[in-house]
């Protein structure tokens, strides 16, 4: 290899060498845009990879008043209140018809709890003392007893998912009444102002989709809900349950012998039997 | 170098032209909550005058809650559930009513009024005579006679008497993969187009006491007996309801 040839050789790698580096200059900006908008797919594809959450579309006056209903509740420290229940039945003929009951309550937070509920042929009563709730059929003069957890939304979770019974009114028990309340539901409105026997209240109307319910809370300092209803349009017939809310009392003590059960005499222990729940069955569409 | 610069901008635009190219192509395959086919996710989370439409609607008939009456649980359904059968001349002939445990209604039945050994002059019209174990019986909805004399005596529901149609009132009962039918203290089971009185199964709940139970001590606790059948009273989804039991 001669002298000349190896500087021809050296100018041409030289050439080489400045069109790379000239190429590399101008694509750069385009390397960084392409890089870029790679950066940004990833992030959308990353965001479209997560399931569509919907967020329930409560209008604000609708939460507002449930969430005064709420707080005035949870930080009752005690209280009782009558209800009147009447609930849609669908006969086997097909023919529908109301079924009436009375629930006379008492709650005292934390742990405490009372209902006597009483229809023309039954006469039962429900007993929470923070160790065990209590069963007494008051016509048969049964009772039984299940050991519960210490708290009222727990045992309110036990008595349900263990032994398949809703203590009465237990939507209004919870500790957070609005948070239990909310848990599932898709959508709420606010249907302005209405009387309740005589009683100015703001009507609310929410759903879950397959659950419709209403409520309707009373104007003014005390914001107790006087009206419940709720619509089961997953059942035969779509049957609605109603209760009607009166007497509420946070003035009146409740001393702990309401809530300690005593055996009546003559009354026979029986037992309760624990159900299982089938509840994830239930959520994912098994009959 | 201006002349760079315009280059480095330009390039820069192309390569966002042409992610923005792509965006409607990928947006448009993902799946609207609402089923809607325009851009509705602001009217999704603005407050509407209906509530929305819950993602699945499922038929109704699905559900057999034993309590109506709260939010909190509201999914729970338990396993255990007795649906009353319909009618017989009803059309709803798909419909097995699961009635809250709650619930206080009287549905008196003609098995009701069964009194054992009372005895009748005559047979209400409908009643139709069979045979069980080479033994005439009468049979009216639920409750069988045997001839005594010239009367009609109120006899125990035989095991083996074979019906054409349920007692008005009758309660199904799943045992495994067998339907139980209870009423007036008879358990009948689907036989060749007609029901024929099963062996009691032992273990399962029923929603009431067949009329003329008699209360017994079994084991220093009360029980109830009809027909040689044992029935142990207890609290199933929070009301009094009766096991049968082989003491």
């Amino acid at each position: 290899m001669t002298l000349e040839n190896t500087r021809q050789t050296q100018a041409q790698m030289k050439i080489t060498n400045r069109m790379i580096i000239r190429a590399t200059h101008c694509l750069r900006p385009a390397f960084t845009g392409a890089l870029v908008g790679l950066v940004a797919m990833s992030a959308l594809a990353a965001d479209m990879a997560k399931p569509a959450v919907v967020k329930p579309a409560i209008a604000p006056q609708a939460d507002q008043w449930l969430r005064r209903m709420s707080d005035y509740l949870a930080q009752a420290q005690f209280f009782s209140v009558n209800a009147e229940v009447w609930q849609d039945v669908q006969l086997a003929s097909g023919q529908r018809v109301q079924a009436g009951r009375t629930i006379d309550l008492q709650v005292r937070r934390p742990n405490r709890f009372h209902a006597a509920v009483h229809s023309t042929r039954r006469n039962r009563d429900l007993y929470y003392d923070g160790k065990s709730i209590t069963l007494l059929n008051r016509v048969q003069n049964f009772y039984g007893s299940i050991s519960a957890p210490a708290s009222l939304d727990e045992a309110l979770d036990a008595a349900s998912e263990r032994f398949g019974m809703a203590l009465p009114l237990e939507d209004l028990i919870v500790s957070d009444p609005y948070k239990s309340a909310m848990a599932k539901v898709t959508a709420g409105i606010h249907l302005g102002p209405v009387t309740v026997l005589g009683v100015p209240c703001e009507h609310l109307a929410f759903s879950l989709g397959l659950v419709d319910w209403q409520i309707w809370i009373e104007q003014g300092a005390r914001p107790v809900p006087r009206k419940i209803v709720i619509t089961y349009k997953d059942e035969e017939g779509t049957p609605e349950y109603t209760a009607i809310l009166s007497n509420w009392d946070f003035q009146t003590k409740l001393p702990d012998f309401l809530f300690a059960f005593e055996p009546p005499t003559g009354s026979t222990k029986i037992s309760v039997a624990e159900i299982k729940s089938k509840n994830e069955a239930h959520k994912n569409g098994v009959k | 170098m201006k002349s760079t610069k315009i280059s480095s901008v330009r390039n820069v635009g192309i390569g966002l032209l042409a992610l923005l190219a792509i965006l409607p192509l990928v947006y448009g395959q993902r799946p609207q909550p609402s089923g809607r086919s325009g851009p509705a996710s602001r009217d999704a989370l603005a407050p509407r005058s209906e509530p929305a439409r819950a993602p699945e609607q499922r038929s109704p008939a699905m559900v057999d809650r034993s309590n109506h009456g709260n939010i909190r649980h509201v999914d729970t359904h338990v396993v255990q559930r007795s649906a009353e059968v319909p009618h017989r001349f009803e059309q709803h002939q798909q419909i097995l009513v699961h009635h809250d445990v709650e619930v206080d209604i009287q549905r008196p039945q003609f098995w009701h009024s069964f009194d054992f050994g009372a005895r009748r002059h005559s047979l209400r019209e409908g009643c139709f005579p069979l045979w069980v174990s080479g033994l005439p019986y009468y049979y009216d909805d639920g409750i069988y006679y045997q001839q005594a004399g010239d009367d009609y005596q109120e006899v125990y529901p035989p095991v083996g008497a074979i019906v054409q149609a349920l007692p008005d009132g009758a309660i199904a009962i799943d045992v495994g993969n067998l339907t139980y039918y209870y009423a007036g203290g008879a358990f009948y089971v689907q036989q060749n187009g007609g029901f024929i009185i099963a062996a009691a199964p032992m273990g399962v709940t029923v929603p009431e006491l067949p009329p003329g139970a008699v209360q017994i001590s079994v084991n220093g606790g009360v029980a109830y007996q009809f027909n040689g059948i044992y029935y142990q009273p207890m609290f199933v989804n929070g009301v009094t309801q009766y096991m049968t039991f082989t003491p």
